[in-house]
Parts: structure tokens; sequence; C-alpha cells
């Protein structure tokens, strides 16, 4: 037998789950521009039907049924899209801070330009070749000096910069390991919650999607993988559990934990090899070799290792700053040892006017004078490059070559002016002028610099590509919102409707039947 | 496909910023007048530019290297011309104190006038030009004279290393690897043959000595020859060197050129980008601010 009251129980059903549909579209209107929110849903469910099919069920026609309730409030995404998104967020990370790198790189080294190394290379060898056509005067030998000086000053001046801006990465790599230790550690406490929340068989959707941003910010410093756990307990089939967080290499070599069950693992930076570098990672207790550790994806963290420099297999120190500070050593030193040799071959008029004058060198090393060029240390030669002590006496500059020690001969000059723009020195494995060596540097790091950029637009153009596909599906529309808030008002409006209609009905039962005869 | 506001609002956000970046790159092309300003933009360019740059630097220097060359040459010319002259006076000097018609004194006269001739060449010899002996060579701090007036009445002695061929070229270069010689040989101009002639002739008119008149008369014919022999080849050179003045002014004109058209911005092609790029933002404003602004709302009663 069918309860009097059933029609009033189906209706306040259904005002209180359109109600709950209502507060949902609150909700979504209220967080529509939070970053990182996804629209959530209220999914509406029967309630059972009536009667339930048992022994003693009353004998009345079909099964009627008795309303409305809110099975889940569950968001709205495709976990797909996530994983898509951080594989492109790695990668916009890793170019974005490499162009960044680079572009400051480019900025010191001011190539081509009125005032880089190669105008002041330029500049030498004018003076160099004024010097030629005109030895005696005492000018162009002082402008020869003073020129010298400047090319000195130029090197240590790139050196200097260079190593400047090496320690602004240094800076940004410590700050970034603290974001991304932050990161981790927030990410466990969310997953803690959660672990809480999910055995009552709730869904903790806004704190799924504050573990999804937060997972997506790390993506963008290191390359991830994650996977999930159930927390167990009466947890709702569609709840997601706790996030486990990998660090993963690319070809699936390594896996380390980052955030797991256990909590999160902290994640440390060694800085012991050649010159500062970075030589182990440590995550945990596990520690990785620098090495093993680029081989993960890509990422912030990965680009700033390679601009600042780690060492490699053979324990040799590498990384785009590293290069070009070594090459400039290496440019500066090469060219002051061909420059001295050539120098001191010369005769001066010092030794003219006293054969016992021994002709100097030209350019010295500022930590060891008096040293010949040939026992001094290259590395960090650019920044200790300096022209020599004895040429304060201009008289010092050897013009004649040995075989016509006059002062009219020029031929050394002359020779050392081709020290700049024709004889090959050995830069590399392939001997090459100055000047051509230097373009190829120039050259070299124009092109890295160029293909930073432009895989930053890229990653960045795919990025949002796979951010809008995100946000078609988990973006809170107005104009939806708005429909299905009419939409619940009216439906809760009818069911309110049927209480006024099960009122009147009722008050026929009780005040108007069986009145026959009174 | 679901679109919602927010991706209006983002889509229209990013291009309006790409939009920005555009106008962005060719406002500082308009404004540096460059078509790159860091290596990045293209590295082709740049290491061209770089290149360029150099070359011109080189060519300009060579340039100015030039007026050095004319400097000693002019002056190396007006000295032989000089030096030209006075021997001329002396042959024509030597011809009348050979015809015998001239008495004792009148020779006396005559070789006075040559000793003057004698100490003007002397003179000349050590021509200095901003300070440099310019008829010794390389040897440009000491006077191609030794001894003008020696004490025993002989003739002035040159310097010792005259003739040394390793002092005798004073080059200046004018291109990569290529230098021109800018003085005369000074052997071969103010050599000690010019005076020790000059000087015979002067005594034998002293002397009243005829036939060493007519063999010195030999000896100064061959003076003659060897100064008007170095004279053209210095002629030959300066021709040389206008040439070359030519060549290097031509030169420096195609090297600005190359370098302008390989980093210069075409200004007029700039500007209508920048016309295009500037219709193509108004456009985007116009939309973004089209879409953003309706909402059910504006006609929900």
């Amino acid at each position: 037998m069918r309860s009097t009251f059933h029609g009033l129980e189906t209706a306040k059903r259904g005002m209180y789950t359109q109600q709950g549909a209502l507060y949902t579209t609150g909700h979504n209107i209220s967080n529509a521009n939070t970053p990182g929110y996804s629209r959530q849903r209220v999914n509406f469910e029967q309630t059972t039907p009536y009667p339930a099919p048992s022994m003693n069920r009353p004998d009345i026609p079909g099964q009627m049924g008795t309303g409305v309730e809110a099975g889940s409030i569950q968001r709205v995404r495709d976990s797909f899209l996530d994983v898509q998104y951080r594989g492109e967020n790695n990668k916009l990370g890793y170019w974005e801070s490499k162009m960044e790198a680079m572009k400051k790189m480019e900025e010191v080294m001011n190539e081509p330009s009125e005032s880089g190394l190669s105008k002041t290379m330029d500049m030498f060898w004018q003076s160099l070749q004024d010097l030629a056509v005109n030895p005696t005067n005492a000018g162009a030998r002082s402008v020869v000096r003073e020129r010298g000086i400047a090319v000195a000053n130029t090197f240590n001046y790139l050196s200097t910069s260079l190593t400047g801006v090496r320690g602004d990465l240094k800076n940004e790599l410590s700050v970034t390991e603290k974001q991304i230790n932050s990161l981790t550690s927030q990410i466990d406490k969310i997953n803690k919650q959660i672990a809480d929340v999910e055995p009552h068989g709730y869904l903790p959707n806004d704190l799924y999607d504050e573990r999804d941003r937060l997972i997506d910010e790390l993506s963008s410093h290191v390359s991830i993988q994650t996977s999930y756990q159930s927390s167990g307990g009466a947890a709702s089939p569609i709840a997601e559990g706790q996030v486990t967080v990998n660090l993963v290499g690319k070809d699936g070599n390594f896996a380390v934990n980052l955030v797991g069950k256990s909590g999160a693992n902290e994640l440390k930076l060694s800085m012991e090899g050649p010159q500062d570098t970075v030589d182990t990672v440590t995550i945990g207790s596990q520690t990785l070799d620098v090495n093993d550790f680029l081989s993960q994806g890509e990422g912030k963290l990965r680009a700033l290792i390679d601009t600042y420099g780690y060492s490699d297999k053979n324990g040799a120190a590498q990384g785009s700053y590293i290069t070009m500070l070594n090459e400039l050593d290496n440019m500066a030193y090469e060219f002051a040892k061909a420059f001295n040799e050539q120098h001191q071959e010369g005769v001066s008029p010092a030794e003219m006017e006293d054969p016992s004058v021994e002709t100097p060198k030209f350019f010295q090393d500022a930590a060891d004078a008096s040293a010949d060029l040939d026992n001094v240390d290259k590395a960090g030669f650019a920044q200790r490059m300096q022209i020599a002590d004895e040429l304060s006496n201009l008289d010092m500059i050897a013009t004649a070559s040995a075989d016509n020690p006059t002062l009219g001969d020029s031929a050394n000059v002359s020779a050392l002016a081709d020290i700049i723009t024709s004889v090959e020195l050995s830069y590399g494995e392939k001997p090459a002028t100055f000047r051509a060596h230097f373009e190829s540097v120039i050259g070299a790091m124009a092109v890295e610099s160029q293909e930073s950029l432009r895989l930053t637009q890229n990653s960045g153009v795919l990025r949002s590509a796979v951010e809008e596909r995100r946000m078609s599906v988990s973006g809170v529309s107005l104009d939806e919102e708005m429909t299905n808030m009419i939409k619940f008002q009216h439906a809760y409006n009818a069911s309110a409707r049927m209480i006024t209609l099960q009122d009147e009905m009722l008050d026929k039962i009780i005040n108007g039947m069986g009145t026959v005869g009174r | 496909m679901r679109v919602t506001q927010s991706m209006l609002t983002n889509n229209s956000m990013r291009n309006l910023s790409s939009s920005y970046a555009r106008m962005g790159q060719l406002q500082e092309q308009l404004a540096t007048g460059k078509k790159i300003t860091k290596p990045s933009d293209d590295p082709v360019v740049a290491m061209k530019g770089m290149f360029y740059r150099s070359n011109l630097t080189s060519i300009e220097q060579y340039k100015r290297n030039l007026s050095e060359l004319y400097l000693w040459m002019d002056n190396s010319e007006a000295g032989i011309d000089q030096a030209n002259q006075g021997l001329q006076r002396v042959r024509e000097l030597t011809l009348q104190g050979m015809n015998g018609t001239l008495s004792e004194e009148d020779k006396k006269a005559v070789a006075v006038e040559i000793e003057q001739i004698k100490k003007d060449l002397v003179g000349v010899a050590e021509t200095k030009v901003a300070g440099r002996y310019i008829f010794h060579g390389t040897d440009i701090g000491n006077s191609p004279i030794k001894d003008g007036t020696p004490a025993d009445g002989s003739a002035p002695q040159v310097a010792d290393n005259l003739t040394s061929a390793v002092i005798g070229s004073y080059n200046v270069e004018v291109s990569q690897g290529v230098s021109l010689k800018a003085n005369v040989n000074p052997g071969n101009v103010f050599s000690q043959e010019l005076f020790d002639t000059v000087h015979n002739i002067q005594k034998a008119l002293e002397s009243g000595d005829t036939d060493a008149l007519d063999t010195e008369l030999g000896n100064l014919d061959d003076v003659m020859k060897t100064l008007s022999a170095e004279r053209s080849e210095l002629g030959a050179r300066y021709n040389r060197l206008e040439m070359i003045d030519d060549r290097l002014g031509q030169q420096e004109v195609v090297a600005n050129r190359i370098l302008s058209d390989n980093e210069d911005a075409d200004i007029e092609r700039v500007i209508t980008y920048l016309k295009t790029q500037e219709s193509v933002h108004r456009a985007a404003l116009g939309v973004g601010a089209r879409i953003i602004q309706p909402t059910l709302m504006d006609f929900l009663r």
C-alpha cells in the first residue's frame, strides 16, 4: 500500500536536489575566474522506485518513481589533457629559461656593434697600421698602447660580465630548487587532506583542482609522471585517490619519487664540479649523477643547469656559459701569446739605442707579470689579461724587424697587425684567424639563442592549444551556468508547486472527505 | 567544441600581446634603422655584419695610409728635381770652364758657384719630413750625410750604410699583404759618386785642370742618368699609387653598400608592415571588445 504522503516526499527531494544544483551553479559562477578551477556538476540520480521486489510487496501496478537525489558532485575534467599540458609546459619551461640566459649572453657580447670586441680589435689593428706607416711618431705609439689596453679591458669586461650573469644563474638555480621543494611539500599536504576526506565517500573537488594546479606548476620545472592510489575506506568509485609524482628519465632509465604516500622528497643540487658546476642531484635519499638527471625530459631546472654548467661524464665542465667563458680565455690567450712572440722578435727604438735592452712582452698575465705566457694558466686568462708593465716606456714597442734595426723599419708592426687579420692561430681543432674564429663563436651563440627563441614560441603555441582544449572541457561558461540556473530554478519552483498541490489534496482528504450526513 | 568566455578572453589577450610584440619589433627596426639588434635575430646577417665592418675598417685604414705615401713621394720628387737643377747648372758651368776662353779668375768664380751648389745638394740630401730624413731609406733617424764639409777640404761624405739594400725600402701597406715603397733608393740619388764628381769639378776648376774636367763631365752625365732613372721609377710608382687610391675609393663605396644592404632596414617596407600590423591590431582590439561584452544576462529581463 503506498503512503498518503508519498508525493510530499518526492517533491521535497526535488526541491532539495534542485537547490543543491543551484548552489553548485553559484559556486561555478563565483569561481569563473579562479585559476585551475574546473566546473562542477551535480550528478542527478533517481531514487529507488517503489515498490522494491520482495515477498510482501504491495500488489500495485508497476514501480512508481520516488524522486531524485544528488548522487555526487563531480568536477568536469579530462586527465589525458592534463598529461599533455604538463608535457608541453615542461618544454616551454626549458626553452623559456634557456632563451632568457642566451639573451643575456648576447647582450653582454654585444655583436655586431660599434663597441664590441671585434670593433675594439679593428681599432687596435688600425692603430698598428698607423704606427707602421709612421714608426717614429710618439703619438702613434701611445695610441697603439692605449688600444692594446682597450683590447685587454674588453676581454676582462666580457669575461667578468659573463661570470656575473653566471652568478645570477646560480641564484636562480637555488631559487628554483626551493620552489620545487615548496611545490612538492604543498602537493604532499593536499594529498594528506584528500586522504582524510575520501574514505568518507566525498569527492574533494576543490582540493583536486588545487593539487592539479600545483602539479602543473611543478611540470614547468622538472619532467614528471603521475599515478594515483586509492585512499581506501568507503571511497567513492570516482574518487581520484592520492597522487604519486615521479621524476622520470626520458627513456624510462630511472624514476625517482618526488611525492608519494610517504611524503615529499627534497631535491638538492650539489655544485662541487670543476668551476663550481653542478655534479649531482639528490632527491630524498637517492643521489643521481647530473648527466643522468639531464636525461630527464626538459623543464626550467634542466635549462638552468645546461646554461650554468655541469660536469660531464669525464669530469669536465660543460654548459653554454662555461663554453663561452672558456672560448674567451682561449681567444685571449692564443692571441696574446702569438702577439708576444711576434713582438719579441722585433727591435724597439730603446734596443736600437742600447743593444743590451731586451724587447719585452706586449701582453702579460695580471697574476704573474713576469711569467712567460707559455707558463701561465689559460683558464681565466681573459680576466687577467693586461698590457705589459714595460710598455709604460713607449720606446719599448718593437717596430723594426731584427734584420733592419732602423727607426724607419716597420716590418714588425705590420707583422703584429697581421696577427689580427690574417695569421691563423690554433684556437680549436682547425687553425683560424682571430676574426674568422670570433665570427664563428658569435655565430654559434646566435644560432643557439635563435633556436631557443623559436622553440619557446613553438612550445608556447602548443601549450596554449592544449590549454584551450582543457578550458573547453573544464572552463566555466557563464551563459551555460545562467541557463542551468534558470533550468534548476524552474524545477525548484515546480517542485514547490507540487507541495502546494499535495497540500490541497491532503486538505481534501482531511477536511472534505466523509462529510456526508454531517 | 564547447567554447567559454574565458577561452575567448585568453585568446584575445594572447593575440593582442603577440600583435604588440610584432609592432615592437617593427618599432625597433624603425628606431635603429637596422634589420637586427642582436645576433639571434638573424645569425647569418650578424656574422656577415661583423665581417663587412672589419672589411670597411681596413679599407678606410688603407686609404689613410695613402696620405703618408703621397707625403713621401711628393717630397722625394721635389728633392730630386732640385738636385737635378743643381746638377744641370754644374754641367753648364763645367762646359763653360772647358772651352778655354775663361781666365783663371773667372774659373775660380765658377768654382765658387759650384761649391755653393754642392752645399745646396748636401742640404737637399738632408731633407726632413715630419722629423724624418727621407733620403736615407728606413734609417730615418740618421742623416744620409756623414760629414757635409770635411775639415781636410775633401768631398762631402755620405753615411756608410747608404747603399745597403737592407735599409733600401720604406714600405707602406696599401692593402692586405701588398705594400708600396714610399722612398727613392738612397744609393741612387745622393750618392758618394755625386758628391765626389761635383767636388772634383770644383777642384779642377780651381786648379784649371781642363783634362780632368773632361773626365768628370763623363762622370757627371753618369750621375745624372742614374738620378733621372730613379726619378722615372718614382713617377711610375706615383702612378700606381694614384691607381690604388682610385681602387680603394671604389672599394670603400662597395663595402659601405654591402654593409648597408646586409643590415640596414628597408624603411619603406618596415613602414608598410607597420601600417598593416596597425590595422590588424585595431581589428583585434575591436573584436576583443565586442566578444567580451555580452552575456546571457544582458537578455534576461
